[in-house]
This record gives C-alpha cells, structure tokens and sequence, in this order.
C-alpha cells in the first residue's frame, strides 16, 4: 500500500511561503511547530479550506488538488472531518442534530460508522439532547469529533484540538483520540504546538518552521532532531500514559498505578479499581538513579532499561522503557557524571505528587 | 390622512421586498465570498446614505422620465409609465433605505464565525447549504433588525420621493408628504396628529430592532 496522503504544496502569503513536501501513512502523523510555522496553512489546503499557490495533493493517489492538472476540490468534496481548537459547533442546533448534520450528507455507499456507534465511542449519549450551545470545553471538542467521524471521513484534520482545554480535560481528549485511531482505523493529522500531545498521540511527525519542512520520520527522531530541537521547548514536556488504577486508599491518600508491567504510587483518584486512567508526569520531574536508590521520601523507584539517549536544546532526554515508553529530562551533566549509556539498567524515581491522575471514562469536568 | 398611511405602508414594504434579496446577495458577496471589487460594492451600496436623496430622486427621474433611457424601454414595452406612481415612490424608497439594511445585515453575517461555516463545509455541505442551514439561521436576528432599520428609513422618506413621484394625495402621497402639505396650507392640528402618528411608528420599530439586536449578540 502506497502512502496515505501525498503533499507537495507552496503558498504564499506577504512574506510568509510555506514550502512542504512529505507523505503520510495511516495512524496519527502530527504536524508541530510553533505558531506561525504554517502548520495551519497546510492543514487549510489539505482539507480544501485555501489553495496552495502551486503543487498537488493527493489521497490514496487520488488527486484533490494538482496546479498541473487544475484539479481543486471544494472543501465539501473531498470527505476530511475537520475539528477546531474551539470545537465551532453549529450553536443553534442539538448535540444530535451537529452529528447528523454531516451523516445526512453522506451517501449511503460511503458511509462505513453509525452514528450510535460514534457516539458511545465517544462518550456523548447523554448530551445527544443538549443544546449545542452549552457543553463544557471536553464535551465541545467530543461532539466536534463526533460530528466529524459521522461522516466517514477518510481522514480527521484536527487542528490545536486540545488547545483550548485545562490539564484534565487535554488528557480525556487524547484517549479518546487513541481510542478513534484504534478501534475506527481513521488516519489523523493532528497539528499542535505542543511536545507533550505529539508524543502522546502521533507515530510520525512532521516539524515545521517559518512554513519549511525541518524534520519528518518517527515521532521520538523527530522531537530529538538537532533543529527541532531550537523550535520545541523540552521544559514542559510531559509524559501522558494510560494506566489501569489497581486500588485507592484513603486512609494513605495514595493510589496504585498499574503502567505496563510497573506499578506505581499515586496521587489518590476518585477513579475506581480496573478503570482506566490518564497519567501525566513531567519529564523533568523524573529522577535517575543508578542501582536501587536509598531510602527517599519518593514514594517510587521502578526499575527500567534506557533505550536511548539524545542531547538537544542544552538537555538530555533520556527514553526509558517501564513496560512503556517513557522520557526523562536531565542535565548533560548529570548525564555524564552517573555515565548513561543505550541499554544501561538505572532505576526512575517519582514522587507519587508528580503524577497527575486524570480519569478517562468519565468527562473530568462532569464527575463528582 | 388614512390614506397616507396605508399609501406609506405599502410603499414601505414593497421597498422593504425589493431591497431583502439584493442586500442578502450583496452582502454574502462582499462579506463571505470577499469576491473581488468587494470593497466598490460596498461603496456602492453605502452610497445612498452619503448623498441627498433629492440627488437619488432627481437620477430616478432622468432615468425613468418619459425621455430617460429606461422610461422608453418601459414606455415601448408595458406601455406603463412609471414616474408619479406608487411604485416610483417605493422604488425612490428602496434605494434609500438600502444602506442601512444591507449594512446591518453585512455586521450580522460577519458576526457568523468563518470556522462553523468551514466545519458545515467539510462535513460535506455546499456553499449554498452552509447559507441555508447555518449562515442565516445564525445571523437572522441581525438580518431581521436591518429589515426593519431600512423599513423605518422607507416610511419616513421624503426627498427622493417627491421628485420622482410627486405629492399626489390618495394615489403618491406618503405620511411625510403628507406632513409637508398640511404645513403648507397652515393645517396644523392635521400635521401634528400625522407627525404623532410618524413618531410613535418609529419608537416602536427601534423597540423592536434594539431588542433583536440585544438578542443576536447574546447568541
């Protein structure tokens, strides 16, 4: 099977040209940068919303635009679920009616998901009666998803999705995003700013910046290479994992984490035993410790294997394997003082504060 | 003095039908569309509100007399003469009222966020379907609100109206005409009754289109 979707677009704008070239395989293929890298722009003429200057688009070898051929398909041709930072739902009508909206349109011979299914997928059947009007920042972004899966798309278009979102929320999203991927098989281009989400969510990136093409391969390459490394900013780098909740204690305030094959000491939740949650740890808050670390007031040290190793941006980043792929920040010189090296058993140390807990099953924002 | 008002109100809202669809068009044009020469459509369609509207009437009449170039096509055609009929009052009022209508309504459609009509159109809807099920239902309260600004500004006019279709009573005499004669001839207790009658119209009408307004914003 050939690529998914083939780009090779030019636009300019004033002063602006973006310049790209890629292609992209199914799965999730993230398009990072800053703002004004022009991730949006070539997010706009994937879906048909600009045209590129000059270049060709093509899906499944099909083009949709080509400046040779003088193919331009209207936005409405071209069957992309489109979702915004802010959700842009239809505000006058109901939640159903936002999801049918685009399910109406869609010919019967091209119509692979039911809206039922999407909507349970997804977690919405209890707003289908709402208006569109007032849901929470989550449940916006969840109907948008919905509304836009409805129509069998051939691909989701997500720009900034969660940008918009508080912690808990951001985290709600990104497996409900996982979940899509997995259980529906639709390609994604998820254009985002942000490291944490791209490493969370995308298999393949493409880095942008002043709207030329800086990186593209592997997401983990990408986020390492030497001149993404000037454009991200590693500081807030978090990592965001699924993990099963074993038990709570409240006499403690502690939970059981259950990531992998490693269990871990967390915050208390209000999620209950064998229901999945979200995690997130800051890459910085982790500390490395060779051979089994002494008594600390940490509640964790799990034993791991470093992966790999990369020096960017005046930072190491350290990939570590837990059962799951898992990254630490450090400084070069404690990397070199405690001698890391690719396949060296170190043990990570957590505070069980330093892992937030957010539940998944649930919209955050409507529990308790 | 019934007859003025029924004569105004008839003038008023066949200006009112003329002016919906044209403002409508023209503001999709210039505001969703961004078509190019937007911004002389625009122009063009303010441009009633900036000169007099004797200056609309007296070009009504060159165009429309017995001698302009459109009075003979009609004269040839229909063999109906337009000037110093009913019509010629709405059609003097239409173009008046014009810009205040398609001006509120070109504000209440870029008040429709570009991205839910995008999200309408990559669902599958086309451009005329956005217009349809998203871009007028949520605009209509300012739609409605303009309707009503150009209504008012219809009733209420004068200057282009006497030129083009005088100031015959019973048949082109509208409420402010009226008003005029009843001056004239030192009838005042007539005139202020019609201007009693004129003033109450327009509180209620700006009512209405101040509420509408109040309620488009909070959407």
């Amino acid at each position: 099977m050939g690529p998914f979707l083939q780009l090779n677009v030019r636009k300019t704008y004033g002063d602006f040209a973006l310049e790209c070239e890629a292609e992209f395989g199914g799965g999730v293929t993230a398009v990072f940068g800053p703002s004004g890298s022009g991730k949006t722009t070539l997010l706009d003429c994937i879906a048909g919303m600009t045209s590129p200057d000059s270049g060709e688009i093509r899906v499944q070898g099909a083009p949709l635009y080509s400046s040779d051929k003088r193919v331009d398909l209207a936005p409405e041709k071209r069957r992309f679920g489109y979702v915004f930072q802010h959700g842009a739902l239809f505000p006058h009508i109901t939640v159903r009616e936002n999801v049918m909206y685009g399910y109406e349109l869609t010919p019967d011979s091209e119509r692979r998901f039911e809206p039922d299914e999407i909507v349970n997928l997804l977690g919405i059947a209890h707003l289908i009666d709402r208006s569109a009007k007032n849901l929470s920042g989550g449940e916006r972004q969840r109907v948008a998803l919905a509304r836009a899966l409805a129509v069998s798309p051939r691909a989701l278009l997500l720009d900034e999705p969660l940008a918009s979102l508080d912690a808990a929320h951001r985290a709600s999203i990104l497996t409900y995003l996982r979940n899509v991927s997995e259980k529906l098989g639709t390609p994604m281009v998820y254009v985002s700013h942000s490291l944490s989400e791209v490493m969370a969510l995308a298999s393949n990136t493409l880095a942008l910046s002043q709207g030329k093409r800086v990186a593209f391969g592997p997401t983990g390459e990408v986020m390492a290479h030497p001149e993404v490394a000037q454009i991200a900013d590693y500081s807030t780098l978090e990592n965001i994992l699924e993990a099963e909740v074993v038990s709570t204690d409240t006499s403690t305030g502690t939970s059981m984490l259950k990531l992998g094959e490693t269990v871990l000491v967390g915050p208390p939740t209000s999620a209950v035993p064998g229901e999945q949650v979200t995690i997130s740890i800051r890459a910085g808050d982790i500390i490395l410790s060779l051979g089994v670390p002494p008594k600390t007031s940490a509640r964790n040290a799990a034993p791991s294997v470093i992966r790999e190793l990369r020096e960017v941006g005046g930072r190491v980043l350290v990939y570590l394997d837990i059962g799951e792929q898992f990254i630490a920040e450090i400084t070069p010189a404690s990397a070199y003082e405690l001698g890391l090296a690719v396949g060296r058993d170190v043990h990570v140390v957590i505070k069980s504060n330093s892992i937030l807990v957010f539940g998944s099953e649930s919209d955050p924002g409507a529990v308790r | 003095m019934l007859d003025a008002i029924l004569i105004s109100v008839q003038v008023a809202v066949v200006a009112t039908l003329i002016n919906l669809p044209i403002a409508l068009v023209l503001s999709w044009l210039v505001v969703k569309k961004r078509i190019r020469g937007a911004f002389l459509l625009d122009i063009l369609a303010s441009l009633p509100l900036a000169v007099p509207p004797v200056v609309v009437g007296y070009m009504l009449l060159l165009m429309f007399g017995r001698h302009g170039p459109l009075g003979k096509v009609l004269e040839a055609a229909l063999g109906w003469e337009l000037v110093f009929t009913w019509f010629a009052a709405a059609l003097a009022a239409a173009i008046v009222s014009f810009p205040l209508t398609a001006r509120a309504i070109m504000v209440a459609m870029q008040g429709v966020d570009e991205r839910i009509e995008r999200s309408a159109r990559s669902l599958g809807a086309g451009p005329l379907r956005v217009v349809l099920t998203i871009t007028l239902p949520l605009a209509y309260r300012g739609i409605l609100a303009g309707v009503l600004l150009g209504f008012v500004r219809a009733v209420s006019e004068f200057g282009a109206t006497i030129v083009v279709a005088g100031n015959i009573p019973g048949k082109t005499q509208t409420l402010p005409l009226a008003i005029y004669q009843n001056v004239q001839l030192g009838r005042d207790s007539e005139a202020m009754t019609l201007v009693a009658i004129s003033i109450a119209l327009a509180v209620v009408a700006l009512a209405v289109h101040n509420w509408l307004l109040a309620r488009a914003n909070r959407l």
